[in-house]
């Protein structure tokens, strides 16, 4: 702040100046509470890649294995063994397999020795498409059924939503998946119920085949969701500050986006960042009922297989998703209501 | 409490839900009609006096599947929650006393695991270790421990921190008594809703596994195996996955309304409360807690 105030003095024309140090004010908040996110999530990501690398001395699995089947001579194996490195010390495999994770290298299939940063590209685009599609309903649809049930609380409407959130709350991603496809594929005839296309082979093609599981995982997201933005907008509504914006006579409106929507919304904001690896996890489900070739297929068929790196690759990037997102909604939230970062 | 919990209507139906769902678990291969591993002649049959709810692709019987299906998928569940209690619970107590260090990596572990994308992992580890449900159950039960972590931490740090623990330990009680008196009453409501939660987690989690082919072997039926196997006839069989799914739901339903209960009646720090009509004014004035401001609107 002293640096910001003598390369602009106050002298030098008001209102930019004023302007550029709310500018200033707001992106230094900003990049606090980023550092500060960011200082939780490494032990996080440390913890978790720690987690994921000592998967192989878990499962005793081997390339071997993989590529002689099951009576193979020890010596060969042992060949196998030392020429994937796997003879080494456990925590000198984990500090060049993390040295290289840095440098966005994810090593290699057992199975079929592609680089499996290549392997994932194709899936990482369906996944991430879809996600983000079932991302945006549920932000959509939960801020709308909260904010609804909130503002016309205790009323009939009131109820129907909280009933209708109660239901599609205890539905997982595969019942919605199969209701889906028996409704809008097999009955209706709506949606193609399986396989997808890129979307630079026609956008409305591939919307139609996204949608579908993008519902199926947007459920949990939008029950929550709303839940927690009702109350909290409910509870904002009973603030003292409310009534006396009443009392003075602003427009219901205003009182519900300046007062009510910013104050009640961090905590709906806060479960979305918690109920992100849900969807992520939901994908393994609902790639297979739709048919799309996605990371969380990837996952599933590889771990079948036993190919471990594939696995570790795979797991590594949904933490590297969630902990991102977590770090954007931490921002968002910081900037939204900077109450909520004094206890970080 | 039990009694307490059953006075609410909501909790009395979730529990006669959940007891119907448990006593199928326990008794479904007594009960069964027919043989559920047994392929008959006609096959995707439609519901008839012989088979109940039809038949699946092999001529196999759809009820009699479902009955023994819902053995590994229920009971499975509870084991998970169980497991889930032990490997969350121990740490969560023990990291109010062990000292900051263990106190720092039991948080940074649980803080790790509750960040993960569940399904992914609980995928990838149980087909690493062996694709067996008893990998599946362990693996779900870590996965989900850290609830059980922070509830029992929590409840453990508010008793030991409390001026009537002090009290007592000053008046000369013994630390068995406190624990019976004090702690016990403080714990127990916690847990018991995070129990009631994490079986239905765990119901979704390992009917997720058992639907993608994880943790069974092929020819024992299991609820999510029914839909996998049911998505695959839609066309033929439009009304097979309705049975399983209504299952699934209400199980699910069942828990949370459960866990609901229990919350309710024990208040929202896990103080009991006195008599069960103060719970429900509570209740009524959670519901309904704005119809004075309904009038300024």
């Amino acid at each position: 702040m002293a640096v910001s105030a003598a390369t602009y003095p106050f002298v030098s024309g008001r209102r930019p100046g004023v302007v550029a140090a709310r500018v200033r004010r707001a992106a230094g908040r900003t990049l606090a509470t980023l550092a500060r996110s960011v200082a939780i999530f490494v032990p996080v990501f440390l913890v978790a890649t720690f987690v994921t690398f000592s998967l192989r001395a878990l499962s005793g699995l081997s390339p071997a294995r993989l590529q002689l089947g099951e009576d193979a001579t020890p010596q060969a194996i042992h060949n196998i063994e030392s020429q994937w490195g796997l003879d080494r010390p456990f925590l000198a495999q984990y500090g060049s397999w993390f040295d290289h994770l840095l440098h966005g290298n994810l090593g290699r299939s057992w199975s079929s020795g592609v680089s499996i940063t290549q392997l994932l590209g194709d899936g990482l685009t369906i996944s991430l498409s879809v996600s983000f599609f079932a991302l945006i309903i549920g932000v959509v649809f939960g801020f709308a059924f909260g904010t609804l049930a909130a503002v016309r609380r205790t009323t009939w409407i009131d109820r129907v939503i909280t009933g209708f959130m109660t239901v599609i709350s205890v539905m997982p991603p595969f019942v919605v998946g199969i209701i889906l496809v028996e409704v809008f594929a097999v009955g209706l005839g709506w949606f193609p119920s399986a396989g997808y296309v890129p979307a630079n082979q026609g956008f409305g093609l591939w919307l139609a085949h996204i949608t579908l599981p993008a519902v199926a995982l947007s459920f949990d997201a939008i029950s929550v969701v709303a839940r927690q933005l009702r109350s909290g907008l409910i509870a904002a509504y009973r603030e003292n500050y409310v009534t006396g914006a009443i009392v003075r006579g602003l427009s219901p409106r205003r009182i519900f986006f300046r007062h009510v929507l910013r104050n009640g919304a961090g905590p709906a904001l806060s479960v979305l960042g918690a109920r992100f690896p849900v969807i992520i996890g939901g994908s393994v489900v609902t790639e297979w009922i739709f048919g799309l070739q996605g990371f969380g297929r990837f996952a599933n068929d590889a771990a079948q297989q036993g190919d471990v790196p594939a696995v570790q690759g795979v797991l590594v990037v949904s933490i590297l998703l969630v902990v991102s997102f977590n770090l954007i909604i931490n921002v968002v939230l910081g900037r939204v209501t900077p109450a909520s970062q004094r206890g970080v | 409490m039990v009694r307490r919990v059953l006075s609410l209507v909501s909790a009395r139906i979730a529990a006669g839900v959940l007891f119907v769902i448990v006593f199928l678990a326990v008794f479904g291969k007594l009960l069964a009609p027919q043989d559920p591993l047994a392929g008959g002649p006609q096959q995707l049959a439609g519901a008839s006096w012989h088979h109940w709810l039809g038949t699946d692709y092999l001529g196999r019987d759809v009820l009699s599947r479902l009955l023994e299906g819902s053995r590994i998928s229920v009971l499975g569940s509870v084991e998970v929650a169980l497991i889930a209690l032990v490997v969350g619970a121990v740490p969560g107590i023990l990291s109010v006393y062990l000292g900051r260090a263990f106190e720092w990596l039991t948080l940074r572990v649980a803080d790790t695991l509750i960040a993960l994308p569940f399904l992914v992992f609980a995928v990838a580890v149980t087909a690493l270790l062996g694709n067996g449900i008893s990998q599946a159950m362990i693996t779900v039960g870590v996965l989900i421990s850290p609830l059980f972590y922070r509830v029992s931490r929590a409840a453990t740090l508010a008793v030991a921190r409390s001026q009537y623990v002090e009290a007592a330990l000053i008046s000369g009680a013994s630390i068995g008594w406190i624990v019976r008196r004090h702690v016990w009453v403080k714990v127990l409501p916690p847990i018991a809703v995070a129990l009631a939660q994490t079986v239905g987690i765990g119901f979704v989690v390992v009917s997720s596994l058992t639907f993608l082919g994880i943790g069974v072997q092929p020819p024992a039926p299991t609820w999510g195996g029914l839909l996998a196997s049911d998505l695959r006839y839609l066309h033929y069989q439009p009304y097979a996955p309705v049975a399983p799914i209504v299952l699934i739901m209400a199980t699910v339903w069942g828990c949370n309304q459960l866990a609901d209960a229990i919350r309710d009646v024990s208040g929202e720090a896990g103080r009991a409360l006195l008599n069960t009509r103060r719970a429900r004014v509570n209740r009524v004035a959670d519901r309904e807690p704005v119809s004075v401001e309904g009038g300024a609107r």
